[in-house]
């Protein structure tokens, strides 16, 4: 199997996926020159029919999508930096969300949104700031992350192939992170957390790069606590039954989310896993999570936010 | 309004300390020594130097990314030695290196910017109406590119600029692209200014590598703002001569620039030109250039200095905490 | 004092970079701005700026790819200190990340021993899971240890208490200083239980008889059978002895198989047997009963009594039983034998509509006389109450004198 890079995962998914679907059509700034790679010379093969490069207009930009795909496109809207997708939040989140459900849901508007964000990179707040909080409460909408290239390639070819709006950012640490992706088209389950690493004293979400960090620490812990590492891959819908099946063997949860510590997706799970799950707890839920400050640019962001020791002490706090 | 020897003296000035400070930006980037990005302005500084060389402490400065605001702020007067240390994530920078590369000197009147583009109309609509409330004459100069244009902000801060007859002075660097794109593909028409005239803001175009013919415009501009005239829109053509940002490939549309295309550009160099002129006009001499080049070089090298010898913080997170919301 | 230069961070997306080729020497003296290096990034090729001015001592080899940050080469001030570096670099083969590593050490200090279990206000600190698993092996958490962070009561805790053995129950005080051990709802089969044992004794004319049956011949026989546990395919209980017993009985005296259904007095040709089965309650402290029957019996013979018996009984335990195996009996075995102390007599409860139910309980050696000799001999005690608005006196010690007989003389069972 070859080897390639998390961003190429995604181009290929998209590559493919455009082949298939002749109504697949890519829509952004400057995606025909490709900011990033993957959109890059995707041009040469569809022409700019189908690779449409836009003003910098964030609103008219999704309106193309979301007008598109009532006509029965499906398109990938490419926000470049994923925070910008906020200058058109009624657009993106509500309008988009309550689309089919509000109108009798009889009729789907298919898109995907896409954008980039990461913290540490040192590119400042607006940048690096993760959406997939702010996207995960809306109703309607379908929001995951992948974190690796094999699931970069499934889950972005999912999300293409389904019939809802699926928010899909992709995180800047992840960029350049090598690994097997099989050359044949696949999908994966938009809606279903993986098991990453098996484990038996305590279960350990996190997504993005905070996936490879808490790998490594399960990896450095390992013969002291027993960590399972779950990529809860979704973000709404949340797999609550592979979590709760894991904390059925574990008994202890720490939540990783590389965004704000209010309101997002780990106190929607510690939430549910609470109501659900109370007497499978043998200690408090801890999460780890960003503080709630605007993202200080610079060194600062390296210490603030979740990194492989703030998840070992929160695994050694939680395994007490 | 033409132009004093002294004020073209100030002009040109400025247009070599901005060209020194943004080569030294280049390098720097080029060394590792800055934080985040860096959105060169080499080819594009004369409207900058021309737009904000005359305006007053108490006008408000939203500057254009591009250069990341050092030609329109030191135009304006402000020492920018605090903006390049905090562009290099310094304690002493003038955000206490929390904004990366973005900046806000509130006590000179620039309140800060975002990634966002496009993002300069809302705020600036909101200094327009206090200005024109305060009623002191204040002036807001609003600096933008052609790629601003596209967005909806844009419309909707003309217009009320328009309807409210703001005394604000809607400066577009058009320098023709926005990241790869070019304006020519995005904008239906070749000038930006027809998207203002058709909201009723008078308008006026200026050849960008002509710093003193952006501050002729500029100033009648003000002058309008000035004595409540309203909104003037300022189209300055300007270039690029580099890419959109460093480390970022330099296309036009999806294609690489053209060493033709550089060749021409270099062509109109700014401070080539700005140089030609001075002399050709008998307002400075070679030697008062040289000194002027080598003051440049000096004040380029102590802000340096400042940046490379202030510490960096590391603020806990508890004390970032305590510093989020402002004291009742 | 030298200068670290490290792989800028160009542009957006850049992560990691790579040496293409060193345009200086090793060692050479380099003008700050001297392009000294040429690297790539991911996406495009990069002329590098000499930082300072010095002499240049190269870390990052040509070719290898690291990731914005590192090392890649120091400025010394004077030779003697480019020399230094340069002694430096070859020793530091594997240098461990040592000082770094310890400063970010993590706190792991683990809890305290055992700190108080109840907070002020008297809450015990317990984690959910602890709480549950404790209350479903009723251990109390007021003597438990807690060994989790603040002295809370985590799994480990309960288990090593349970464990132990020692911990006692919950135990609530309740009112007039009676200490409370649980508290059993009274519903279900509980209540239904109590409801027909009160309309039974308040709604027939029962009494009990006592007697003894000398079963020491009868359990010789039975060991025949047991003998031939793997042919039979079963070990025969001296339960089916007591049911053929009863079958004897019943035989001689047929209205000792009978129930009164309204305004008659029903006497049954076949012969349903009841048989109380003892079942777990609702805690550990009460228990349940059903009355399974076993159908037809009386032409059947012992092996298939004894089968068909432990059969009904293993669908009553397992909750297999059907609504057919818990009605239509006419006559009712409850016995109390192996569990009861030996001799043991009662007044069982009648099992309404039977006129009769007999209440077999656990034998006793005593010595007989037999012949005119003191021997020892097994008794089984044998308490009899029957309905006596069914039948009178007469018909049901003749019915006990038959059984009795039966008993004592196991041949007859052949009859």
């Amino acid at each position: 199997m070859r080897e390639m890079t998390f961003i190429h995962a995604i181009r290929e998914a998209i590559q493919q996926e455009m082949r298939r679907d002749e109504s697949v059509f890519v829509v952004g700034q400057d995606v025909r020159g490709g900011v990033y790679p993957h959109t890059l010379d995707l041009i040469d093969e569809f022409g700019p029919d189908r690779i449409v490069d836009t003003p910098i207009a964030e609103t008219a930009m999704h309106g193309v999508a979301i007008g598109s795909a009532l006509l029965g496109y499906r398109p990938i809207v490419d926000f470049m930096f994923a925070s910008t997708a906020l200058t058109a939040f009624t657009e993106t989140a509500v309008m988009t969300g309550q689309q089919y459900f509000l109108h009798g849901s009889k009729h789907p508007a298919p898109l995907v949104m896409t954008g980039a964000w990461g913290i540490g990179k040192r590119t400042a707040n607006d940048h690096a700031m993760p959406i997939h909080g702010f996207y995960a409460r809306q109703p309607g909408l379908k929001v995951a992350m992948p974190s690796t290239p094999y699931d970069a390639k499934g889950l972005f070819t999912a999300a293409i192939r389904d019939n809802n709006p699926v928010m899909m950012p992709w995180c800047t640490g992840i960029m350049m992170l090598k690994g097997d992706v099989p050359e044949e088209s696949y999908e994966l389950p938009l809606d279903k957390a993986i098991v990453k690493r098996e484990g038996t004293d305590v279960t350990v979400l996190a997504n993005s790069e905070q996936l490879q960090f808490a790998l490594k620490v399960a990896g450095k812990l390992d013969g002291e606590i027993s960590v399972e590492v779950i990529d809860p891959i979704s973000f709404a819908p949340i797999d609550m039954e592979t979590i709760l099946a894991s904390l059925v063997k574990t008994n202890r949860l720490v939540v990783v989310d590389e965004d704000f510590e209010s309101g997002g997706f780990a106190a929607t799970v510690s939430a549910r896993v609470v109501e659900q799950g109370f007497d499978l707890l043998d200690a408090p839920i801890t999460r780890v999570t960003f503080p709630n400050m605007p993202i200080p640019g610079g060194y600062m962001e390296d210490y603030l936010r979740p990194n492989p020791k703030k998840i070992e002490a929160a695994i050694r706090a939680v395994c007490a | 309004m033409s132009l004093t020897k002294k004020d073209m003296v100030t002009l040109y000035t400025n247009l070599v300390r901005a060209d020194h400070y943004g080569k030294m930006m280049y390098s720097r980037m080029m060394q590792g020594k800055l934080i985040g990005f860096y959105h060169p302005a080499e080819g594009a500084i004369a409207p900058g130097v021309g737009a904000c060389s005359f305006l007053n402490n108490e006008d408000i400065l939203f500057p254009h990314h591009r250069g990341h605001g050092i030609t329109h702020m030191l135009s304006k007067g402000i020492d920018v030695s605090p903006y390049i240390a905090e562009h290099a994530g310094k304690a002493t920078g003038c955000c206490r290196g929390r904004a990366a590369w973005h900046y806000a000197f509130p006590e000179h009147n620039v309140y800060g910017t975002t990634a966002y583009i496009g993002h300069n109309f809302v705020p600036v609509t909101g200094f327009g109406w206090a200005a024109k409330r305060n009623g002191t004459g204040q002036v807001v100069m609003n600096c933008f590119g052609d790629g601003a244009m596209g967005t909806g902000r844009a419309h909707e801060g003309l217009l009320l600029s328009s309807i409210w007859d703001l005394p604000i002075v809607h400066l577009c660097e058009n320098n023709g692209f926005a990241i790869f794109a070019e304006a020519s593909e995005m904008h239906p028409t070749e000038d930006m200014a027809t998207v203002a005239q058709g909201l009723d803001i008078p308008s006026v175009l200026v050849d960008g590598q002509d710093v003193f013919a952006v501050a002729e415009a500029v100033n009648a501009a003000i002058d309008r703002a000035r004595k409540g005239e309203g909104p003037t829109f300022v189209e300055a053509k300007t270039l690029r001569f580099k890419e959109h940002d460093i480390g970022n490939r330099d296309l036009r549309g999806w294609k690489p620039r053209s060493q033709e295309e550089y060749d021409e550009m270099a062509k109109r160099d700014p401070v080539n030109l700005a140089t030609e002129r001075v002399l050709a006009d008998g307002v400075l001499t070679q030697n008062k250039i040289d000194k002027i080049h080598e003051e440049a070089d000096k004040e380029v090298d102590a802000a340096v200095l400042f940046a490379d010898e202030s510490p960096i913080e590391s603020p806990t997170e508890e004390e970032l905490l305590a510093d989020v919301y402002a004291p009742r | 004092m030298s200068i670290d230069y490290v792989m800028p961070k160009l542009a957006m997306a850049m992560n990691e970079g790579t040496v293409n080729e060193w345009l200086v020497s090793e060692g050479d003296h380099v003008e700050k701005g001297a392009i000294i290096a040429s690297i790539e990034t991911e996406k495009v090729a990069y002329d590098l700026e000499a930082p300072d001015t010095g002499f240049f001592h190269i870390v990052l080899p040509v070719g290898e790819t690291v990731d914005c940050g590192t090392l890649i080469g120091q400025f010394a001030d004077s030779e003697e200190e480019l020399a230094e570096l340069q002694k430096a670099a070859s020793l530091s083969e594997a240098q461990p990340e040592s000082a770094q590593a310890t400063n970010e050490a993590v706190s792991t200090s683990p809890v305290a021993a055992p700190a108080p279990m109840r907070r002020p206000g008297g809450r015990i600190i317990a984690s959910p899971l602890a709480r549950k698993l404790a209350n479903d092996r009723n251990l109390d958490l007021s003597f438990m240890n807690g060994t989790g962070p603040g002295g809370r009561i985590v799994k480990r805790d309960v288990l090593a208490a349970a464990e132990t053995g020692a911990v006692r129950t919950q135990s609530p005080v309740g009112a007039a200083g009676r200490v409370e051990k649980a508290r059993i709802p009274f519903r279900g089969t509980r209540k239904t239980i109590a409801e027909r044992m009160t309309q039974s004794l308040q709604s027939t004319a029962q009494l009990s008889s006592f007697w003894e049956s000398d079963i020491t011949d009868l359990l010789a026989a039975r060991q025949k059978f047991v003998a031939r546990e793997d042919k039979l395919g079963t070990r025969v209980s001296v339960n089916a002895f007591l049911i053929k017993a009863i079958v004897y009985g019943i035989r001689r005296v047929p209205i000792a198989n009978a129930c009164l259904e309204g305004e008659e007095i029903v006497v049954f040709d076949n012969i349903n047997v009841g048989f109380a089965v003892s079942m777990p309650g609702q805690s550990a402290f009460d228990s349940s009963l059903l009355v399974p029957v076993l159908h037809n019996i009386e032409n059947l013979g012992l092996v298939e009594i004894d089968l068909r018996m432990k059969a009904l009984v293993a669908r009553v335990r397992d909750g297999n039983f059907t609504e057919d195996d818990l009605t239509g009996s006419t006559i009712t075995l409850s016995t109390t034998a192996g569990i009861a102390p030996p001799g043991h007599r009662s007044t069982p409860v009648l099992n309404p509509p039977n006129a009769v139910l007999l209440g077999p309980s656990t034998p006793i050696e005593k010595p007989a006389v037999i012949d005119g000799e003191i021997v020892p001999r097994t008794l089984m005690p044998m308490s009899v109450t029957f309905d006596h608005r069914i039948l009178d006196g007469d018909p049901a010690v003749r019915f006990m004198a038959a059984v009795h007989d039966c008993l004592e003389n196991p041949e007859l069972l052949m009859s």
